[in-house]
C-alpha cells in the first residue's frame, strides 16, 4: 500500500472516530428556551419550562408555505409542514440543544438555547 | 461526446429515481447519493475535466427536473467541492483504489452542502448536523465507491469480450 492510501484510510478512520466521539461525549445542554428563527431573524422565543397547556402556532416562511409548530412543556416539534420532504416533521420533538430542527426550504430553525444561566452559554 | 451525454443521462436518471425515495433518516442531507457512482467513474476513467462537465449538467438538469431550484445550490456546493477532492485524489490513487476516494469526496460533499445551508439560512445552527453528515458521508461514500469499483471491473470484462453474466473458470 502506498503512503497516499494509508493517509486516506487514516483520515477516514479519524473522521469517523471524531464524529462518533463528539456525538457520544458532548454534554447535554440544560437549555429550555426554544428560539424560532426565520431567514436568520429571531421571530419567537418560548420558555418551554413555563408552558402549561400544549398549543400550536403557525409560521409562514419565505419558502411560500407554513410550518405548524407544537409547543409542549419541555419540548417542541414541527407537527405539520407544507414542504415536500417533511424532514422537520419526521424529526419529531426536541427537548435539548444537541440537534436543532431545520426546515431548509422554509428557512426555519428551531433551536433550544440556554435559559436561566444566560443566553451566552449556548451561542458558542 | 456521446459517452459524456450517456453518462449524464444515466446520472440524471439515478438522481431522479433516488429523489423519489422517502428520506431514510430524519436528518437533512443524508442520502445515498447514488448518482455519484457516475461521477466517481468519470473522474477516474475519463478524467477530471470530463467528469466536471457531467457533474454540472447533472446538477443543473436535476434541479430543473425536480422543480426545486434550491437543490441547485446545495448540489453545486457539495458536488464541486467533492469533485475538487476527487480530482486531487485521482493523481495519487490508481483506478483499482478509487473506492477509497469516494468516501473522502462524500465527506467533502456533505461539508460543502452544509456550508451552503449555513449561508442560505444565515445561521451556523445547521452545523449541529456536521458529525452526522460526516459519518453518513463515509458510509454512503464507501458504498457508492464500491459500486463504481465493481462497475469498472465489469465494464473491463465486457470490453475484453467476455460475457459478464457467466462465471469464468
Amino acid at each position: 500500500m502506498s503512503r497516499g492510501v494509508k493517509a486516506i484510510m487514516a483520515a477516514l478512520v479519524l473522521i469517523l472516530a471524531g464524529s462518533a466521539a463528539f456525538l457520544l461525549l458532548r454534554p447535554k445542554s440544560e437549555g429550555h428556551v426554544a428560539r424560532i428563527s426565520l431567514d436568520g431573524q429571531v421571530v419567537e422565543e418560548i420558555d418551554l419550562s413555563r408552558v402549561e397547556t400544549p398549543y400550536t402556532l403557525t409560521i409562514d416562511g419565505p419558502g411560500g408555505f407554513s410550518n405548524t409548530i407544537t409547543v409542549e412543556k419541555g419540548r417542541i416539534c414541527v407537527s405539520k409542514a407544507g414542504c415536500p420532504d417533511q424532514i422537520c416533521v419526521h424529526q419529531g420533538y426536541i427537548s435539548d440543544g444537541t440537534t436543532p430542527i431545520v426546515c431548509l426550504p422554509n428557512k426555519l430553525i428551531i433551536e433550544i438555547i440556554g435559559g436561566g444561566s444566560g443566553l451566552d452559554a449556548a451561542t458558542g | 461526446m456521446v459517452q459524456l451525454a450517456l453518462l449524464t443521462a444515466i446520472a440524471l436518471t439515478i438522481f431522479m429515481a433516488e429523489a423519489q425515495l422517502p428520506p431514510l433518516v430524519p436528518i437533512q442531507g443524508v442520502k445515498l447519493g447514488l448518482a455519484n457512482i457516475v461521477t466517481v467513474y468519470a473522474v477516474f476513467v475519463l478524467g477530471p475535466g470530463d467528469a466536471l462537465l457531467i457533474l454540472c449538467a447533472r446538477v443543473f438538469l436535476g434541479a430543473v427536473f425536480s422543480g426545486q431550484m434550491m437543490t441547485l445550490l446545495y448540489s453545486a456546493g457539495g458536488g464541486l467541492l467533492a469533485w475538487a477532492v476527487m480530482a486531487g485524489l485521482s493523481r495519487i490513487l490508481t483506478v483499482k483504489q478509487l473506492w477509497l476516494a469516494s468516501p473522502l469526496a462524500a465527506v467533502f460533499h456533505n461539508l460543502g452542502q452544509l456550508l451552503v445551508a449555513a449561508g442560505v439560512m444565515k445561521s451556523w445552527a445547521v452545523m449541529a448536523f456536521l458529525p452526522w453528515l460526516l459519518i453518513s458521508g463515509v458510509v454512503t461514500g464507501l458504498f457508492t465507491g464500491l459500486c463504481a469499483q465493481f462497475l469498472i471491473a465489469r465494464l473491463e470484462r465486457i470490453s475484453r469480450g467476455k460475457d459478464p453474466g457467466t462465471k469464468e473458470d
